[in-house]
């Protein structure tokens, strides 16, 4: 194939090969501002040539396809650093709530404990005063009644967590039947296309999604996209999806199941891992340490108090509503189980001016509870922990912020839209087409030449 | 390399940044303090818990001490009183054992020494706040009872507790005697002495012994008197070394809690410059891209 003819298929390889990139720049352009949209490339490439006698002749241009320009390590980075962000800012979140229980240094247990023996050494002077009596229970309340409002506080917020665990997994559930729909129009375009740009972008953004709620890795597969959370279990299999399911379990709390598997422990990012952390381990940490202060306090005190006699001259009782044995619980139903002030037992020989037992009520502050710190220590010790976990997670989270921002940008510098590259682009495009255009109009001037012959062409 | 062509999320992100260090800055300044919540320093929100603890254990134990001292300086000011009545019966006893005086004066003695006597008993009876000082810790009755039946004629009621008070941290102070080793001490018993003389001074034998007896007792009392200076003396240093400890332990909250006002107002400016450049980035990012030149 040679000849004008020749020319003029090549010409007109060229201006629909133009078009079709034009086409590519004018999509480009209309998702320039798109979430995950993916810019696409057109590939172009030299016919073949074919063999003339001695020459090659060249056959035009091809469009061999239109590329969208990922890159799918950046895309796992991005989803195991959203899971890893996803984890920690639920956490944090959650930690933040936690802390502002334990903001106070001069309100709160802390306060609470130092003003309770605060009172007995007030009364120690004057032991018979009903008036620092009253003042040793009123103490006693406040203290009482702030153990109840912290521990039931870290309740109704592991409550609150437990709802939004079956929320969040009602939400993984709808993305990843979404991913598996996609996933199978996916498989159904590839025998057409192999690149099926957009629905390729519409799955990455719902697998970034993904990502946030729950740690899933993408294992290609030749029937699409296998899901699996890092433990192995399977969300999505080509077209299958397999929901999650939430259960209550023994300890009061839903659970979460795949195929009737726990998974609720091995969750290793998203925001379900960070919600599962605080719920499953935070939470119930923090209210054991409040349970063993409580209960060691009330136990001890209780003890001292019977080692005395009160007012009237009669052996001591509890102080406290003596706790459960194993401490379980005791912050929250902490109470006072006396009202009556004449029955502190400050006396050590029965008679109403003794405060002989006063010091042994005192000692309390400093005999070391089951954990081997006085009270307030215990409790010192159990804010600067919630501080350090806190500061430590924002720290984690702050960092894994910057992580994923700098993913996005090296994403964006492979698969963003820039403008002025689209308007160079197109310029280059209009440029090919009316160049291609020109030589159809060359060549039909020559074939009207070569049609008429010897014709004077001005007279046409 | 190809950069990314959207800056917009690394300067809203930048935006956000800024704007949280002012909200802290402001937060510091608002509150005056450095640690609003334990995550802003931890090992600080700690340490304020203790030092809280030792602000409350020391204001208390000041407070104590305050109502200890009260109790001693009544206790003390009693002694006094009462030495000064045993030196008017002393006076008198010796006046009596005059050999001059007739059985009139002599009768007229007796009366102002039974009058003393009473005065003894009453101030033996003193109370503080309502509570019996001399009463052993039985403060809540009346320790000496007259009782002619009685060779002093009186009883002790009371008992021989004491009681201590925490005036520091492991310190604990005895704040009482009981009545009975400060005025019934056998050997000493100031009411034997003072029931014994007035029975002398009757019957007009052996007042010079009686004298000596009143005397003798009136020196042991003098000598038991001590203790409550002691222990005012001890309240008294006590309270300026925790006055001190009060005053220091006020200091490392400063230190630890306290915001760096200035530092947090530099702070506050320097996040509202960032912001401020930060907005202006954002709003000169160049409107114009290539096809706006395309004709």
């Amino acid at each position: 194939m040679s000849g004008l003819f020749g020319t003029l298929s090549v010409a007109l390889t060229g201006l629909s090969v133009s078009q079709q990139e034009m086409e590519t720049t004018s999509n480009n352009v209309a998702n320039a501002n798109t979430p995950g949209y993916t810019r696409e490339v057109p590939v172009v490439t030299a016919g073949d040539p074919v063999q003339i006698g001695a020459e090659s002749v060249g056959t035009g241009v091809v469009l061999e396809k239109i590329e969208s320009l990922r890159d799918p390590m950046l895309q796992i980075q991005i989803n195991q650093s959203t899971q890893e962000g996803s984890s920690l800012n639920a956490a944090l979140s959650q930690l933040q709530q936690i802390q502002t229980q334990f903001a106070s240094s001069t309100s709160g247990i802390g306060a609470d404990i130092s003003n309770f023996f605060n009172s007995l050494q007030q009364l120690s002077p004057d032991p018979s005063n009903l008036t620092l009596r009253q003042g040793v229970l009123t103490a006693a309340n406040t203290l009482a009644v702030d153990f109840n409002t912290t521990a039931e506080n870290l309740q109704t917020q592991r409550g609150n967590i437990d709802q939004n665990v079956v929320q969040t997994v009602t939400e993984v559930n709808s993305l990843t039947s979404q991913i598996a729909g996609v996933d199978q129009q996916i498989s159904n375009l590839e025998s057409i296309n192999p690149d099926p740009g957009a629905l390729v972008d519409k799955r990455n953004n719902l697998i970034q999604q993904l990502s946030g709620l729950i740690d899933v890795q993408v294992i290609p597969t030749d029937q699409g996209i296998t899901l699996a959370t890092s433990n192995g279990t399977t969300l999505v299999s080509g077209a299958q999806s397999l929901a999650l399911t939430t259960a209550a379990g023994s300890d009061g709390v839903q659970h979460i199941l795949a195929g009737g598997t726990d998974i609720t422990s091995a969750l290793a990012g998203g925001s379900l891992a960070g919600l599962v952390q605080i719920r499953d381990q935070e939470i119930p940490d923090i209210s054991a340490s409040l349970d063993q202060l409580a209960a060691g306090l009330a136990t001890n005190l209780n003890t001292a108090n019977a080692q005395g006699f009160d007012l009237n001259g009669n052996a001591g009782g509890n102080i406290f509503v003596p706790p459960p044995a194993n401490g379980a619980g005791a912050a929250a139903t902490l109470s006072v189980g006396i009202t009556n002030p004449s029955l502190i037992a400050a006396s050590s020989d029965g008679s109403a001016g003794s405060n002989g037992n006063l010091t042994v009520l005192s000692a309390v502050a400093t005999t070391p509870l089951a954990g081997g710190q006085t009270p307030i220590d215990t409790y010192s010790t159990l804010v600067g922990q919630i501080g350090t976990t806190t500061s430590n997670t924002s720290t984690d989270a702050d960092s894994s912020a910057l992580i994923l921002q700098q993913l996005q940008d090296q994403n964006g510098s492979v698969s963003g839209v820039s403008l002025d590259e689209e308007a160079a682009n197109l310029i280059q495009y209009q440029n090919t087409y009316q160049a291609a255009a020109r030589v159809v109009s060359t060549v039909n001037l020559l074939l009207l030449d070569a049609v008429n012959l010897g014709m004077d062409s001005a007279e046409e | 390399m190809r950069v990314d062509p959207n800056p917009m999320p690394d300067l809203l992100a930048a935006l956000n940044q800024t704007e949280l260090e002012a909200q802290q800055a402001e937060l510091q300044i608002s509150t005056g303090r450095s640690v609003n919540v334990p995550s802003d320093n931890p090992t600080a929100a700690a340490l304020l818990i203790q030092d809280n603890d030792q602000a409350t254990f020391t204001t208390g134990v000041l407070s104590s001490i305050s109502s200890v001292q009260g109790q001693l300086a009544t206790a003390s000011s009693t002694l006094g009183s009462f030495n000064t009545s045993l030196q008017q019966a002393l006076a008198l006893g010796i006046e009596a054992a005059n050999g001059t005086v007739s059985p009139a004066d002599q009768a007229a003695i007796v009366v102002q020494l039974q009058g003393i006597q009473s005065q003894l008993i009453s101030l033996a009876n003193t109370t503080y706040e309502g509570n019996y000082i001399f009463a052993g810790t039985k403060t809540n009755a009346a320790p000496f009872v007259a009782d002619n039946s009685s060779p002093s004629g009186v009883d002790y009621v009371g008992n021989t507790g004491v009681n201590q008070v925490s005036i520091g941290s492991g310190y604990n102070l005895a704040v009482n005697l009981p009545g009975s080793q400060l005025f019934s001490s056998a050997g000493n018993d100031v009411f034997l002495a003072i029931n014994n003389l007035i029975g002398a001074v009757q019957t007009n034998s052996g007042i010079e012994t009686a004298v000596n007896a009143v005397n003798s007792a009136s020196s042991y009392l003098s000598a038991q008197t001590v203790f409550y200076g002691n222990a005012t003396d001890q309240t008294q240093s006590e309270t300026t070394y925790l006055n001190a400890a009060k005053l220091q332990i006020s200091q490392q909250q400063t230190t630890l809690g306290a915001a760096d006002v200035v530092a947090a107002a530099t702070n506050l400016s320097q996040a509202q410059t960032d912001s401020q450049a930060a907005l202006e980035a954002i709003g000169k990012l160049s409107q114009d891209s290539l096809f706006t030149y395309l004709t």
